[in-house]
């Protein structure tokens, strides 16, 4: 949910309860107000009713109105309590009204009315007296105040819901832009998250806080990356010793066959050592894009070169290579070029079987590789992670890693498929 | 062949020189920059292997200092960093060869024996052992005056053999000369072991004698016998 919807949903709701309240209490105040105004007019009445009898000795004439009407009638002397009551008043359709005498029935309507009944003494003669006035106009103004109300509590509403929005927008502006400087923050590049232009503190300081942070993720990073890069430069000069003085043992001749297979298997661990250490220099080389130095390269070419490279080890593992090359051409680092085709080409080699099958196709849009293996799929998150491999492979484990990155570095993509028996590497141009 | 090797790393420094001392070579060593500067402007050397990353200095300076003095040294560098730029520098300086550590000594000499060879013969590009005779412009060999067909990488190897001639040459270091450091996928180095059966075939049938014998299972030696 966003907060602008959350917002607004909490402000419509408390508006709506205080509105409401209020305007029950208005409706009540107006109610009462306009009661005790009503009462005040039968009391009113009332005084001249005595009036009028005291002064003449008779029951005044009565007229009946449209909104009032006056009886009295006989009763037993002290039988009458005076007492202000609700009722109805039956309305009288005007005699020249016969659209709504003939739409109606009977001769009127009833409407809310208020009574007072009260009783008078004349000539030791006790009357009821019974006076009845319409609250309809009453009635008509507490409904007309009740509309007005309502329209100004929508309308008001509205313009809440309008200028929360628009405010809303500008005022969390600063945030979606920090939060677009954060989607495209990488740890790798250069880029840094600018200063934002804002005078809200909460925001200055959260741009504050995220350019910090970033920062110093930055710089950590960077000092891991220093950090692989001269480790990995300092056991280049150890390697290089072993493997002199390994050059220099076995001048020494006279061997027993048990000396020379534990020669044998340093020269491969320092072998593997070495190629394990070259390719965290390279790929520190990759991400820090180093490898800057770019040419026309034609693909074709270079795969066919590659593939004569390793003409004995395909012959070796009695491997069937078919290649379908179309001319493509790209404008990237040949050495990188290199690299990437050949650590895709000795995959393929590696983790194929003796009489397996290779397919290379280079077209205009994608470079494919294919393979025969181990009829599994690999878990194809985990294969392009540093150091994931398979446990009989004797490779680095960077290869593909190496690989994706050049792929990124070249603005391409790197992706596996497996389509049984074939293991797929496809590297797209787009 | 006078050959001077400047390099700070004790160890590396020692196994260098005693695997390029004998078979008429002489050996001297510096450790320093300042040791290096000095020696090169008193000797001439046939070939001086430059570490560039030196305590006391930047081994390009001694470098930039032979070619300010057109000592006609062959100059090869070694170093630590597998940059284009460095090697690019390298060579625009003068340098003869560039080689990154670490490096088989077998291969080193192979590069040096270049370097000499290209100094030394201006003019003259046969190469001579016994009755092996190769002619490095026309990538021809004979043996006495019949011509020998080799494959490209055949014909590599040999020259390899004998820039190492008299000295066991491991397996990973004949694999990482012929197929660059791509050959990781390949633990059994069953595919050299023809090759090496071919050349020697094609010698002996040609009338050669036998120079290669297998050392060990570890690798293999040129030498006569």
């Amino acid at each position: 949910m966003k907060l602008i919807t959350r917002y607004n949903r909490v402000n419509f709701f408390t508006t709506i309860i205080v509105m409401l309240i209020t305007g029950v209490i208005y409706y009540q105040a107006i109610s009462w107000i306009l009661a005790y105004q009503k009462d005040k007019d039968l009391r009113d009445e009332e005084q001249e009713i005595f009036d009028n009898v005291n002064l003449n000795h008779h029951l005044p004439q009565t007229f009946e109105t449209r909104d009032q009407h006056i009886s009295f009638s006989p009763a037993p002397p002290g039988s009458v309590k005076r007492v202000f009551l609700d009722t109805t008043f039956l309305k009288k359709w005007d005699k020249d009204d016969l659209q709504k005498r003939r739409h109606h029935r009977g001769n009127g309507r009833y409407e809310p009315a208020r009574a007072l009944i009260s009783s008078v003494t004349i000539d030791h003669q006790y009357f009821k007296i019974l006076i009845v006035e319409s609250t309809v106009e009453s009635e008509d103004l507490i409904q007309l105040i009740l509309i007005i109300t309502l329209a100004v509590v929508l309308l008001l509403l509205l313009i809440l819901f309008v200028t929360n929005r628009l405010i809303l927008n500008k005022l969390w502006k600063p945030f979606y832009d920090i939060m677009k400087e954060l989607r495209l923050f990488h740890i790798a590049d250069n880029r840094e998250i600018p200063q934002l232009d804002t005078k809200i503190d909460e925001f200055k300081e959260l741009n504050l806080t995220v350019t910090d942070m970033a920062g110093r993720a930055k710089h950590d990073y960077k000092d891991l990356k220093t950090f692989t890069e001269n480790a990995s430069h300092e056991l280049l000069t150890p390697i290089a010793v072993i493997n002199s003085k390994l050059d220099s043992l076995i001048q020494t001749e006279n061997f027993s066959e048990r000396q020379s297979k534990l020669l044998n298997d340093l020269y491969g661990a320092v072998s593997r050592l070495n190629r394990l250490n070259q390719s965290l220099l390279l790929l520190v080389k990759i991400e820090n894009r180093l490898m800057q130095e770019q040419q026309q390269i034609n693909l074709r070419e270079l795969v066919e070169e590659i593939i004569a490279q390793f003409d004995e080890i395909f012959q070796d593992k009695e491997l069937k290579v078919k290649c379908t090359l179309s001319e493509k051409e790209i404008y990237a680092s040949p050495y990188l070029a290199e690299v990437l085709l050949s650590n895709l080409i000795s995959n393929a080699i590696r983790h194929n079987h003796k009489g397996g099958e290779i397919i290379i196709t280079l077209t205009q849009d994608k470079l494919v590789i294919q393979n025969t293996g181990d009829g599994i799929a690999l878990n194809d998150q985990k294969i392009f992670t540093r150091f994931h491999k398979s446990s009989q492979s004797e490779g680095s484990g960077l290869g593909l890693t190496i690989s994706r990155q050049i792929c990124e570095n070249f603005g391409f993509s790197l992706d596996y498929q497996f389509q049984s028996p074939f293991h797929v590497f496809t590297v797209n141009f787009k | 062949m006078k050959i001077l090797i400047i390099e700070d790393e004790e160890g590396l420094r020692e196994s260098i020189e005693e695997y390029f001392t004998g078979d008429g070579n002489v050996c001297e060593t510096a450790s320093t920059y300042q040791t290096a500067l000095s020696k090169i402007n008193l000797y001439r050397y046939d070939c001086i292997l430059l570490d560039i990353t030196l305590p006391d200095g930047n081994g390009m300076n001694i470098l930039k200092s032979l070619k300010e003095h057109n000592h006609p040294d062959g100059v090869l560098v070694i170093s630590a960093k597998n940059s284009l730029d460095d090697r690019l520098d390298g060579l625009n300086l003068g340098a003869d060869d560039y080689l990154v550590k670490p490096f088989h000594l077998s291969e080193l000499k192979a590069r040096v024996s270049a370097i000499i060879r290209r100094k030394t013969f201006n003019g003259s590009n046969l190469l001579l052992f016994n009755e092996i005779t190769i002619d490095l412009l026309a990538k021809e060999v004979k043996v006495g005056k019949s011509p020998v067909k080799f494959t490209r990488k055949e014909y590599a190897l040999l020259l390899y053999f004998l820039a190492n001639k008299g000295k066991v040459v491991s397996k990973n270091a004949i694999a990482e000369h012929l197929w660059g450091d791509g050959i990781d996928m390949a633990n059994n180095f069953d595919f050299i072991y023809s090759h090496i059966k071919n050349i020697r075939k094609k010698l002996m049938e040609a009338g050669s004698g036998d120079y290669i014998q297998a050392a060990y299972g570890m690798g293999y030696k040129f030498s006569e016998q």
